[in-house]
Protein backbone atom coordinates (compact mmCIF):
# COMPACT_ATOMS: atom_id res chain seq x y z
CA UNK A 1 0.00 0.00 0.00
CA UNK A 2 1.51 3.81 -0.79
CA UNK A 3 2.36 5.19 2.27
CA UNK A 4 -0.42 8.15 2.88
CA UNK A 5 0.95 10.57 5.54
CA UNK A 6 -1.77 10.79 8.16
CA UNK A 7 -2.29 14.28 8.43
CA UNK A 8 -0.72 17.61 7.34
CA UNK A 9 2.43 18.72 9.51
CA UNK A 10 2.55 21.60 11.87
CA UNK A 11 3.79 23.96 9.31
CA UNK A 12 1.20 22.88 6.51
CA UNK A 13 -1.61 24.01 9.37
CA UNK A 14 0.14 26.84 10.50
CA UNK A 15 -0.12 27.63 6.99
CA UNK A 16 -3.39 26.90 6.47
CA UNK A 17 -4.93 29.16 9.73
CA UNK A 18 -2.35 31.83 8.21
CA UNK A 19 -4.07 31.82 5.20
CA UNK A 20 -7.24 33.80 5.95
CA UNK A 21 -5.49 36.08 8.89
CA UNK A 22 -3.76 39.05 7.74
CA UNK A 23 -3.34 40.53 11.57
CA UNK A 24 -1.13 37.35 11.92
CA UNK A 25 0.54 37.30 9.04
CA UNK A 26 1.49 41.17 10.38
CA UNK A 27 2.14 40.52 13.89
CA UNK A 28 4.67 37.80 12.68
CA UNK A 29 6.34 40.43 10.17
CA UNK A 30 6.79 42.60 12.96
CA UNK A 31 7.50 40.20 15.46
CA UNK A 32 10.52 39.36 13.62
CA UNK A 33 11.15 43.38 12.45
CA UNK A 34 11.83 43.83 16.12
CA UNK A 35 13.65 40.75 16.93
CA UNK A 36 16.31 42.47 14.26
CA UNK A 37 15.87 45.72 15.51
CA UNK A 38 16.27 44.07 19.46
CA UNK A 39 19.47 42.09 17.88
CA UNK A 40 20.77 45.66 16.09
CA UNK A 41 19.66 47.81 18.94
CA UNK A 42 20.04 46.22 22.35
CA UNK A 43 22.66 43.65 21.33
CA UNK A 44 22.80 40.25 20.65
CA UNK A 45 22.34 39.07 24.00
CA UNK A 46 18.96 40.68 24.81
CA UNK A 47 17.84 39.15 21.12
CA UNK A 48 18.93 35.86 23.09
CA UNK A 49 17.02 36.58 26.44
CA UNK A 50 14.61 37.22 24.05
CA UNK A 51 14.24 33.91 22.27
CA UNK A 52 14.25 32.20 25.70
CA UNK A 53 11.64 33.96 27.42
CA UNK A 54 9.77 33.50 24.27
CA UNK A 55 10.14 29.84 24.57
CA UNK A 56 8.61 30.09 28.14
CA UNK A 57 5.58 32.09 27.36
CA UNK A 58 5.04 29.46 24.77
CA UNK A 59 5.51 26.43 27.32
CA UNK A 60 3.41 28.42 29.98
CA UNK A 61 0.48 29.53 27.16
CA UNK A 62 0.40 26.02 25.43
CA UNK A 63 -0.82 24.74 28.85
CA UNK A 64 -3.61 27.27 29.11
CA UNK A 65 -5.21 26.95 25.69
CA UNK A 66 -5.15 23.33 25.76
CA UNK A 67 -6.94 23.48 29.11
CA UNK A 68 -9.59 26.20 27.68
CA UNK A 69 -9.97 24.59 24.03
CA UNK A 70 -10.21 21.02 25.55
CA UNK A 71 -12.07 21.81 29.12
CA UNK A 72 -13.28 25.58 28.31
CA UNK A 73 -11.66 26.32 31.80
CA UNK A 74 -10.23 29.82 31.84
CA UNK A 75 -7.54 28.23 34.48
CA UNK A 76 -6.33 31.27 36.58
CA UNK A 77 -4.06 28.95 38.78
CA UNK A 78 -1.53 28.23 36.20
CA UNK A 79 0.69 30.55 37.51
CA UNK A 80 0.70 28.53 41.02
CA UNK A 81 1.83 25.36 38.28
CA UNK A 82 4.79 27.15 37.34
CA UNK A 83 5.53 28.24 41.38
CA UNK A 84 4.99 24.75 42.21
CA UNK A 85 7.50 23.45 39.33
CA UNK A 86 9.69 26.39 40.95
CA UNK A 87 9.59 25.02 44.63
CA UNK A 88 9.79 21.16 43.37
CA UNK A 89 12.98 22.22 41.19
CA UNK A 90 14.37 23.86 44.42
CA UNK A 91 13.71 21.28 47.04
CA UNK A 92 15.03 18.41 44.41
CA UNK A 93 18.27 20.73 43.16
CA UNK A 94 19.85 22.23 46.45
CA UNK A 95 20.60 18.15 48.10
CA UNK A 96 21.93 17.60 44.86
CA UNK A 97 24.05 20.82 44.96
CA UNK A 98 24.69 20.10 48.60
CA UNK A 99 25.80 16.28 48.29
CA UNK A 100 28.34 17.51 45.50
CA UNK A 101 30.45 20.08 47.57
CA UNK A 102 31.25 17.34 49.74
CA UNK A 103 32.10 14.39 46.79
CA UNK A 104 32.11 16.10 43.31
CA UNK A 105 30.57 13.78 40.79
CA UNK A 106 30.86 15.14 37.06
CA UNK A 107 28.09 13.15 35.94
CA UNK A 108 25.81 13.79 38.71
CA UNK A 109 26.71 17.72 38.42
CA UNK A 110 25.55 17.43 34.37
CA UNK A 111 22.51 15.69 35.08
CA UNK A 112 21.15 17.14 38.20
CA UNK A 113 19.21 19.91 37.22
CA UNK A 114 17.64 17.66 34.48
CA UNK A 115 16.62 15.33 37.84
CA UNK A 116 15.30 18.20 39.41
CA UNK A 117 12.91 19.38 36.19
CA UNK A 118 11.87 15.77 35.64
CA UNK A 119 10.84 15.59 39.26
CA UNK A 120 9.32 19.27 38.91
CA UNK A 121 7.51 17.98 35.63
CA UNK A 122 5.80 15.00 37.36
CA UNK A 123 4.73 16.19 40.77
CA UNK A 124 3.42 18.87 38.33
CA UNK A 125 1.08 16.33 36.62
CA UNK A 126 0.22 14.40 39.58
CA UNK A 127 -0.85 17.89 41.54
CA UNK A 128 -2.79 18.54 37.86
CA UNK A 129 -4.26 15.43 37.81
CA UNK A 130 -5.29 15.59 41.41
CA UNK A 131 -6.94 18.99 41.39
CA UNK A 132 -8.72 17.98 38.28
CA UNK A 133 -10.43 15.06 40.31
CA UNK A 134 -11.06 16.78 43.38
CA UNK A 135 -12.52 20.17 41.85
CA UNK A 136 -13.68 19.88 38.24
CA UNK A 137 -14.69 16.28 38.07
CA UNK A 138 -17.18 16.88 41.21
CA UNK A 139 -18.56 20.21 39.29
CA UNK A 140 -18.71 18.67 35.96
CA UNK A 141 -20.90 15.59 37.56
CA UNK A 142 -23.45 18.24 39.64
CA UNK A 143 -24.40 20.40 36.45
CA UNK A 144 -22.06 22.23 33.24
CA UNK A 145 -24.28 25.32 33.29
CA UNK A 146 -22.57 28.72 33.75
CA UNK A 147 -19.48 26.36 33.92
CA UNK A 148 -17.04 28.57 32.26
CA UNK A 149 -17.80 31.40 35.10
CA UNK A 150 -17.79 28.43 37.83
CA UNK A 151 -14.62 27.36 36.64
CA UNK A 152 -13.03 31.10 36.79
CA UNK A 153 -14.00 31.41 40.46
CA UNK A 154 -12.94 28.01 41.39
CA UNK A 155 -9.50 28.48 39.52
CA UNK A 156 -9.13 31.84 41.25
CA UNK A 157 -9.81 30.20 44.48
CA UNK A 158 -7.35 27.20 44.01
CA UNK A 159 -4.89 30.06 43.25
CA UNK A 160 -5.49 31.98 46.64
CA UNK A 161 -5.09 28.41 48.52
CA UNK A 162 -1.77 27.62 46.74
CA UNK A 163 -0.49 30.65 47.10
CA UNK A 164 -1.44 31.80 51.05
CA UNK A 165 -1.03 28.19 51.68
CA UNK A 166 2.55 28.24 50.50
CA UNK A 167 3.29 31.12 52.50
CA UNK A 168 1.70 29.54 55.24
CA UNK A 169 4.17 26.40 55.42
CA UNK A 170 7.35 28.18 53.47
CA UNK A 171 6.99 31.58 54.80
CA UNK A 172 7.63 34.12 51.60
CA UNK A 173 11.09 33.89 51.74
CA UNK A 174 12.91 33.60 48.07
CA UNK A 175 14.45 30.46 47.39
CA UNK A 176 16.62 30.46 44.30
CA UNK A 177 19.26 28.98 42.82
CA UNK A 178 21.74 31.25 40.65
CA UNK A 179 23.19 29.09 38.38
CA UNK A 180 22.30 25.26 37.80
CA UNK A 181 25.68 24.15 36.32
CA UNK A 182 29.20 25.69 37.57
CA UNK A 183 30.19 26.73 33.89
CA UNK A 184 31.61 29.29 32.52
CA UNK A 185 28.68 31.29 30.36
CA UNK A 186 29.72 30.21 26.10
CA UNK A 187 31.15 33.26 24.73
CA UNK A 188 30.23 33.62 20.70
CA UNK A 189 31.56 37.36 19.40
CA UNK A 190 30.05 39.70 22.10
CA UNK A 191 27.04 37.41 22.95
CA UNK A 192 27.39 35.56 26.23
CA UNK A 193 25.80 32.46 26.68
CA UNK A 194 24.99 30.75 30.00
CA UNK A 195 23.94 27.02 29.99
CA UNK A 196 20.82 27.62 31.91
CA UNK A 197 19.72 30.14 29.48
CA UNK A 198 20.64 27.42 26.79
CA UNK A 199 19.22 24.57 28.73
CA UNK A 200 15.63 26.60 29.76
CA UNK A 201 15.29 27.42 25.74
CA UNK A 202 16.30 23.48 24.50
CA UNK A 203 13.76 22.15 26.92
CA UNK A 204 10.96 24.84 26.05
CA UNK A 205 11.38 23.62 22.67
CA UNK A 206 11.62 19.92 23.04
CA UNK A 207 8.92 20.05 25.30
CA UNK A 208 6.65 21.93 22.88
CA UNK A 209 7.83 19.47 20.33
CA UNK A 210 7.49 16.23 21.93
CA UNK A 211 3.45 17.70 22.91
CA UNK A 212 2.94 18.63 19.38
CA UNK A 213 3.76 14.88 18.50
CA UNK A 214 1.94 13.96 20.97
CA UNK A 215 -1.43 15.71 19.85
CA UNK A 216 -0.96 15.36 16.08
CA UNK A 217 -0.47 11.57 15.45
CA UNK A 218 -0.60 9.05 18.73
CA UNK A 219 -3.74 7.50 19.37
CA UNK A 220 -4.40 9.49 22.92
CA UNK A 221 -3.47 12.68 21.63
CA UNK A 222 -6.01 12.44 18.52
CA UNK A 223 -8.81 11.56 21.35
CA UNK A 224 -7.53 14.71 22.97
CA UNK A 225 -8.47 17.32 19.98
CA UNK A 226 -11.42 15.14 19.43
CA UNK A 227 -13.09 15.83 22.97
CA UNK A 228 -11.86 19.53 21.77
CA UNK A 229 -13.86 19.82 18.76
CA UNK A 230 -17.01 17.28 19.82
CA UNK A 231 -17.51 15.89 22.84
CA UNK A 232 -20.75 14.06 21.83
CA UNK A 233 -19.24 12.51 18.81
CA UNK A 234 -16.14 11.41 21.53
CA UNK A 235 -18.21 9.43 23.67
CA UNK A 236 -20.01 7.55 20.63
CA UNK A 237 -16.54 6.62 19.15
CA UNK A 238 -15.95 5.26 22.67
CA UNK A 239 -13.66 7.90 24.12
CA UNK A 240 -13.29 8.50 27.91
CA UNK A 241 -13.54 11.93 28.41
CA UNK A 242 -13.05 11.58 31.93
CA UNK A 243 -10.04 10.24 31.19
CA UNK A 244 -9.11 12.24 28.85
CA UNK A 245 -9.71 15.47 31.11
CA UNK A 246 -7.82 14.54 33.59
CA UNK A 247 -4.85 13.74 31.20
CA UNK A 248 -4.93 17.38 29.38
CA UNK A 249 -5.21 19.37 33.30
CA UNK A 250 -2.28 16.76 34.28
CA UNK A 251 -0.34 17.55 31.10
CA UNK A 252 -0.56 21.28 31.26
CA UNK A 253 0.13 21.07 34.77
CA UNK A 254 3.29 19.50 33.74
CA UNK A 255 4.66 22.07 31.42
CA UNK A 256 3.80 24.78 33.58
CA UNK A 257 5.76 23.43 36.29
CA UNK A 258 8.38 22.63 33.81
CA UNK A 259 8.60 26.11 32.88
CA UNK A 260 9.05 26.78 36.40
CA UNK A 261 11.69 24.68 37.26
CA UNK A 262 13.95 25.44 34.24
CA UNK A 263 13.38 29.46 35.32
CA UNK A 264 14.54 28.96 38.52
CA UNK A 265 17.56 30.81 37.99
CA UNK A 266 15.54 34.17 36.70
CA UNK A 267 12.36 33.22 38.79
CA UNK A 268 13.61 32.13 42.50
CA UNK A 269 10.53 30.25 44.22
CA UNK A 270 8.32 32.41 46.49
CA UNK A 271 4.55 31.73 46.82
CA UNK A 272 3.65 34.39 44.02
CA UNK A 273 6.14 34.00 41.67
CA UNK A 274 3.47 32.48 38.78
CA UNK A 275 1.78 36.04 39.05
CA UNK A 276 3.96 37.29 36.07
CA UNK A 277 4.09 33.97 33.91
CA UNK A 278 0.50 33.49 34.69
CA UNK A 279 -0.48 37.47 33.29
CA UNK A 280 2.31 36.59 30.07
CA UNK A 281 0.25 33.75 29.10
CA UNK A 282 -3.15 34.73 29.07
CA UNK A 283 -1.69 37.75 27.24
CA UNK A 284 -0.68 35.51 24.74
CA UNK A 285 -4.01 32.95 24.42
CA UNK A 286 -5.60 36.44 24.42
CA UNK A 287 -3.92 37.51 21.21
CA UNK A 288 -3.58 34.72 19.49
CA UNK A 289 -7.06 33.34 20.25
CA UNK A 290 -8.71 31.49 22.67
CA UNK A 291 -8.15 27.45 22.95
CA UNK A 292 -5.42 27.93 19.69
CA UNK A 293 -2.74 25.67 20.72
CA UNK A 294 -0.28 26.35 17.72
CA UNK A 295 -1.37 29.99 17.68
CA UNK A 296 -0.14 30.11 21.46
CA UNK A 297 3.37 28.26 20.43
CA UNK A 298 4.18 31.25 18.10
CA UNK A 299 2.45 34.01 20.23
CA UNK A 300 4.68 33.03 23.33
CA UNK A 301 7.43 34.60 20.94
CA UNK A 302 5.39 37.70 19.93
CA UNK A 303 4.61 38.42 23.98
CA UNK A 304 8.51 38.65 24.92
CA UNK A 305 9.75 40.57 22.11
CA UNK A 306 6.63 42.86 22.87
CA UNK A 307 8.17 42.53 26.61
CA UNK A 308 12.07 43.05 25.65
CA UNK A 309 11.10 45.83 23.59
CA UNK A 310 9.09 47.59 26.08
CA UNK A 311 12.12 46.95 28.70
CA UNK A 312 14.53 48.27 26.36
CA UNK A 313 12.85 51.42 25.21
CA UNK A 314 10.88 52.69 28.02
CA UNK A 315 11.84 50.90 31.28
CA UNK A 316 11.17 47.50 33.29
CA UNK A 317 8.11 49.32 35.04
CA UNK A 318 5.99 49.49 31.46
CA UNK A 319 6.46 45.85 30.80
CA UNK A 320 2.93 44.85 31.10
CA UNK A 321 1.28 47.78 29.78
CA UNK A 322 2.60 47.33 25.82
CA UNK A 323 1.50 43.78 25.61
CA UNK A 324 -2.02 44.93 27.13
CA UNK A 325 -2.20 47.53 24.81
CA UNK A 326 -1.37 45.55 21.83
CA UNK A 327 -3.87 43.15 22.76
CA UNK A 328 -6.59 45.52 23.43
CA UNK A 329 -5.96 47.03 19.80
CA UNK A 330 -6.03 43.21 18.77
CA UNK A 331 -8.87 42.29 20.59
CA UNK A 332 -10.49 46.15 19.04
CA UNK A 333 -9.86 45.22 15.63
CA UNK A 334 -9.76 41.15 15.26
CA UNK A 335 -11.94 40.21 18.32
CA UNK A 336 -11.12 36.28 18.01
CA UNK A 337 -7.38 37.26 17.99
CA UNK A 338 -5.08 37.21 15.49
CA UNK A 339 -5.28 33.48 14.58
CA UNK A 340 -8.75 32.92 15.73
CA UNK A 341 -9.95 30.76 18.76
CA UNK A 342 -10.81 27.27 18.47
CA UNK A 343 -13.68 26.76 21.38
CA UNK A 344 -16.48 24.72 21.05
CA UNK A 345 -18.16 25.57 24.18
CA UNK A 346 -18.97 28.95 25.27
CA UNK A 347 -21.59 29.63 22.97
CA UNK A 348 -23.06 26.60 23.89
CA UNK A 349 -24.06 27.98 27.48
CA UNK B 1 -31.23 -17.86 22.94
CA UNK B 2 -31.74 -14.41 24.06
CA UNK B 3 -31.74 -11.51 20.84
CA UNK B 4 -28.62 -9.39 20.69
CA UNK B 5 -30.44 -6.13 22.14
CA UNK B 6 -33.06 -6.29 24.31
CA UNK B 7 -35.41 -3.05 25.28
CA UNK B 8 -37.82 -4.25 28.11
CA UNK B 9 -40.52 -1.29 28.96
CA UNK B 10 -38.03 1.53 29.39
CA UNK B 11 -39.21 5.34 29.99
CA UNK B 12 -37.05 8.05 29.69
CA UNK B 13 -36.84 11.45 28.91
CA UNK B 14 -35.41 15.13 29.25
CA UNK B 15 -35.20 16.29 33.00
CA UNK B 16 -39.23 16.39 34.32
CA UNK B 17 -40.05 16.33 30.83
CA UNK B 18 -40.74 12.40 30.13
CA UNK B 19 -40.74 11.70 26.14
CA UNK B 20 -40.72 7.56 26.43
CA UNK B 21 -43.30 5.73 28.00
CA UNK B 22 -43.11 1.67 28.64
CA UNK B 23 -40.87 1.25 25.20
CA UNK B 24 -40.29 -2.47 24.52
CA UNK B 25 -37.87 -3.51 21.65
CA UNK B 26 -35.73 -6.51 20.05
CA UNK B 27 -33.24 -6.76 17.19
CA UNK B 28 -31.85 -10.16 16.62
CA UNK B 29 -28.44 -10.77 15.39
CA UNK B 30 -28.07 -10.11 11.98
CA UNK B 31 -30.98 -8.41 11.38
CA UNK B 32 -32.16 -4.47 9.97
CA UNK B 33 -34.54 -3.09 11.99
CA UNK B 34 -36.63 -0.08 11.50
CA UNK B 35 -37.77 2.15 14.27
CA UNK B 36 -40.42 4.41 11.94
CA UNK B 37 -42.69 7.48 13.53
CA UNK B 38 -43.61 11.02 13.01
CA UNK B 39 -41.55 14.32 14.34
CA UNK B 40 -41.24 14.06 18.38
CA UNK B 41 -42.60 10.44 18.85
CA UNK B 42 -39.43 9.48 20.86
CA UNK B 43 -37.76 7.58 18.37
CA UNK B 44 -34.10 9.46 18.62
CA UNK B 45 -34.81 9.79 22.37
CA UNK B 46 -35.11 5.83 22.00
CA UNK B 47 -31.47 5.44 19.98
CA UNK B 48 -30.34 7.76 22.84
CA UNK B 49 -31.18 6.11 25.45
CA UNK B 50 -29.60 2.76 24.03
CA UNK B 51 -26.68 4.64 23.38
CA UNK B 52 -26.06 5.11 26.73
CA UNK B 53 -26.65 9.06 26.29
CA UNK B 54 -29.82 9.06 28.28
CA UNK B 55 -30.66 7.21 31.02
CA UNK B 56 -33.54 5.17 31.37
CA UNK B 57 -35.68 6.17 34.79
CA UNK B 58 -37.49 2.73 34.56
CA UNK B 59 -36.93 -0.75 32.45
CA UNK B 60 -33.85 -2.30 31.36
CA UNK B 61 -31.38 -2.27 28.00
CA UNK B 62 -29.52 -5.48 27.94
CA UNK B 63 -27.27 -6.04 25.00
CA UNK B 64 -25.84 -9.57 24.66
CA UNK B 65 -27.41 -10.77 27.79
CA UNK B 66 -25.99 -7.75 29.78
CA UNK B 67 -27.97 -4.74 31.23
CA UNK B 68 -26.37 -1.62 30.23
CA UNK B 69 -29.14 0.60 31.36
CA UNK B 70 -26.65 2.21 33.76
CA UNK B 71 -23.84 1.90 31.68
CA UNK B 72 -21.76 4.95 30.37
CA UNK B 73 -22.04 6.44 26.62
CA UNK B 74 -18.45 5.21 25.95
CA UNK B 75 -18.20 2.02 27.36
CA UNK B 76 -21.63 0.80 25.62
CA UNK B 77 -19.43 2.42 22.16
CA UNK B 78 -16.66 -0.34 23.61
CA UNK B 79 -18.86 -2.90 23.85
CA UNK B 80 -20.06 -2.95 20.86
CA UNK B 81 -22.78 -0.69 19.84
CA UNK B 82 -22.65 2.18 17.63
CA UNK B 83 -24.47 5.72 17.46
CA UNK B 84 -24.52 7.21 14.20
CA UNK B 85 -26.23 10.57 15.61
CA UNK B 86 -29.27 12.61 14.07
CA UNK B 87 -25.83 15.72 13.99
CA UNK B 88 -23.40 13.52 12.92
CA UNK B 89 -21.00 14.80 15.81
CA UNK B 90 -18.00 14.64 13.30
CA UNK B 91 -14.28 16.21 14.10
CA UNK B 92 -15.13 18.56 11.64
CA UNK B 93 -11.67 20.13 11.98
CA UNK B 94 -9.74 16.94 11.46
CA UNK B 95 -9.06 14.71 8.23
CA UNK B 96 -11.68 12.44 6.91
CA UNK B 97 -8.77 9.92 7.83
CA UNK B 98 -8.41 10.88 11.47
CA UNK B 99 -12.12 11.15 11.62
CA UNK B 100 -11.95 7.52 10.44
CA UNK B 101 -8.84 6.64 12.93
CA UNK B 102 -10.70 8.12 15.44
CA UNK B 103 -13.74 5.77 15.22
CA UNK B 104 -11.65 2.87 15.62
CA UNK B 105 -10.62 4.25 18.58
CA UNK B 106 -11.12 1.29 20.77
CA UNK B 107 -9.59 -0.80 17.95
CA UNK B 108 -6.06 -1.40 19.52
CA UNK B 109 -4.71 -3.25 16.62
CA UNK B 110 -2.96 -1.42 13.91
CA UNK B 111 -4.07 -3.84 11.75
CA UNK B 112 -7.00 -4.35 12.28
CA UNK B 113 -7.46 -0.52 12.26
CA UNK B 114 -6.26 -0.61 8.43
CA UNK B 115 -8.42 -3.90 7.38
CA UNK B 116 -10.93 -1.96 8.65
CA UNK B 117 -10.25 1.44 6.74
CA UNK B 118 -10.08 -0.93 3.73
CA UNK B 119 -13.67 -2.20 3.87
CA UNK B 120 -15.36 1.28 4.61
CA UNK B 121 -13.22 3.00 1.78
CA UNK B 122 -14.31 -0.06 -0.28
CA UNK B 123 -18.45 0.48 0.81
CA UNK B 124 -17.50 4.47 0.30
CA UNK B 125 -15.02 4.85 -2.54
CA UNK B 126 -15.99 9.06 -2.28
CA UNK B 127 -14.85 8.68 1.10
CA UNK B 128 -11.14 7.71 -0.17
CA UNK B 129 -10.98 10.43 -2.60
CA UNK B 130 -11.26 12.26 0.11
CA UNK B 131 -8.97 11.21 2.61
CA UNK B 132 -7.55 14.12 3.59
CA UNK B 133 -10.08 16.85 3.40
CA UNK B 134 -11.35 18.23 6.32
CA UNK B 135 -14.29 16.89 7.35
CA UNK B 136 -16.03 19.94 8.27
CA UNK B 137 -15.57 21.01 4.52
CA UNK B 138 -17.57 18.57 2.67
CA UNK B 139 -21.01 18.07 1.42
CA UNK B 140 -24.07 17.00 3.68
CA UNK B 141 -24.40 13.50 2.05
CA UNK B 142 -20.03 12.96 1.94
CA UNK B 143 -20.82 13.79 6.14
CA UNK B 144 -23.71 11.74 6.62
CA UNK B 145 -21.16 8.81 4.43
CA UNK B 146 -18.45 10.21 6.97
CA UNK B 147 -20.68 9.14 9.67
CA UNK B 148 -21.52 5.88 8.91
CA UNK B 149 -18.30 4.89 7.86
CA UNK B 150 -16.72 6.15 11.37
CA UNK B 151 -19.40 4.25 13.42
CA UNK B 152 -18.40 0.94 10.73
CA UNK B 153 -14.90 1.50 11.72
CA UNK B 154 -14.98 -0.66 15.14
CA UNK B 155 -16.60 -3.23 13.61
CA UNK B 156 -19.28 -3.04 15.87
CA UNK B 157 -22.20 -5.24 16.44
CA UNK B 158 -25.00 -3.43 15.98
CA UNK B 159 -25.06 -0.62 14.26
CA UNK B 160 -27.75 2.52 15.12
CA UNK B 161 -28.66 4.89 12.83
CA UNK B 162 -30.63 7.74 13.36
CA UNK B 163 -32.20 9.62 10.58
CA UNK B 164 -29.45 9.11 7.80
CA UNK B 165 -31.93 10.72 5.06
CA UNK B 166 -32.66 13.51 7.08
CA UNK B 167 -31.44 17.16 5.05
CA UNK B 168 -30.83 15.10 2.27
CA UNK B 169 -31.50 15.72 -1.46
CA UNK B 170 -33.46 12.65 -2.72
CA UNK B 171 -30.72 11.26 -4.94
CA UNK B 172 -28.03 11.17 -2.17
CA UNK B 173 -30.49 9.60 -0.03
CA UNK B 174 -30.69 6.40 -2.20
CA UNK B 175 -27.24 6.51 -2.13
CA UNK B 176 -26.91 6.16 1.20
CA UNK B 177 -30.30 3.68 1.80
CA UNK B 178 -28.38 1.36 -0.84
CA UNK B 179 -24.83 1.74 1.66
CA UNK B 180 -27.23 0.28 4.56
CA UNK B 181 -28.15 -2.09 2.57
CA UNK B 182 -24.51 -3.18 1.63
CA UNK B 183 -23.70 -2.66 5.26
CA UNK B 184 -27.05 -5.46 6.04
CA UNK B 185 -25.53 -8.18 3.14
CA UNK B 186 -21.94 -7.84 5.22
CA UNK B 187 -24.08 -9.00 8.10
CA UNK B 188 -24.10 -5.93 10.10
CA UNK B 189 -26.99 -5.75 12.65
CA UNK B 190 -28.57 -2.15 11.93
CA UNK B 191 -30.93 -0.45 14.39
CA UNK B 192 -32.77 2.28 11.79
CA UNK B 193 -34.36 4.97 12.68
CA UNK B 194 -36.40 6.95 9.77
CA UNK B 195 -39.18 9.28 8.71
CA UNK B 196 -39.13 8.60 5.05
CA UNK B 197 -41.61 5.09 5.89
CA UNK B 198 -42.09 3.76 2.11
CA UNK B 199 -38.29 3.46 1.31
CA UNK B 200 -37.34 2.60 4.86
CA UNK B 201 -39.58 -0.34 4.70
CA UNK B 202 -38.37 -1.95 1.38
CA UNK B 203 -35.36 -2.33 2.66
CA UNK B 204 -35.89 -3.33 6.19
CA UNK B 205 -36.89 -6.80 7.75
CA UNK B 206 -38.73 -5.75 10.65
CA UNK B 207 -39.68 -2.47 11.59
CA UNK B 208 -42.04 -0.66 14.73
CA UNK B 209 -44.02 2.48 14.95
CA UNK B 210 -43.62 4.86 17.29
CA UNK B 211 -46.30 7.08 17.93
CA UNK B 212 -46.12 9.79 21.19
CA UNK B 213 -43.28 7.65 23.20
CA UNK B 214 -45.04 4.27 23.07
CA UNK B 215 -44.45 1.70 20.10
CA UNK B 216 -48.07 1.31 18.61
CA UNK B 217 -47.18 -1.51 15.91
CA UNK B 218 -44.67 -3.97 14.97
CA UNK B 219 -44.12 -6.41 12.60
CA UNK B 220 -42.49 -7.68 9.06
CA UNK B 221 -41.65 -4.99 6.82
CA UNK B 222 -43.88 -6.48 4.48
CA UNK B 223 -46.70 -6.65 6.34
CA UNK B 224 -46.40 -3.09 7.97
CA UNK B 225 -46.01 -1.93 4.01
CA UNK B 226 -49.63 -3.78 3.80
CA UNK B 227 -51.29 -2.32 7.18
CA UNK B 228 -54.16 -0.17 6.60
CA UNK B 229 -52.86 2.49 9.37
CA UNK B 230 -49.42 2.38 8.20
CA UNK B 231 -50.27 3.21 4.75
CA UNK B 232 -53.05 6.28 5.97
CA UNK B 233 -50.99 7.70 8.64
CA UNK B 234 -47.52 7.61 7.00
CA UNK B 235 -47.49 7.13 3.13
CA UNK B 236 -50.73 8.84 2.20
CA UNK B 237 -52.54 6.80 0.45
Amino acid sequence: MEATRVQPSFGERLMLNLRSRPAAWIMIAMTLGFLVIIGIFAGPSQLVNTIVTGGMWALMAVGLALVFGVMNIPHFAHGDSFMIGAYVAYFVFTPIQASLRDNPNPVLSAVGPLIAWAAAALVGFVVGAIMEKLVFYPLRQRTRKGWVMNTFLLTVGISFVLVYGTNLILGPNFRGVPNYWNMPPIVIGSVRLTMERIAAFVVAIVAIVAFWIFLSSTRTGRAIRAVAQDEMGAEMVGINLNFIYTLTFALATAMAALAGASLLFMFPAYPTVGLKPLYFAWYVVMLVGLGNVQGAIVGGFIVAVLQTLTQQFFGVSYEDVVPVVVMILVLLLVPNGIFGSEVKGIQEQ
Amino acid sequence: MAALLEVEHINAGYGFLQVLWDVSLKVEEGEFVCLLGANGAGKTTTLRTIAGFLKPTAGDIRFEGKSIAKTPAYQISQMGISFVSESLNLFTNMSVRENLLLGAYRVLDKKKQLEALDFVFSLFPRLKERERQLAGTMSGGERKMLAIARGMMSMPKLLLVDEPSLGLAPQVVVAVFEALQTLRKEGVTILLVEQNVPSTLRITDRGYVMEYGKIVLEGPSKELMNNEHVRVAYMGI
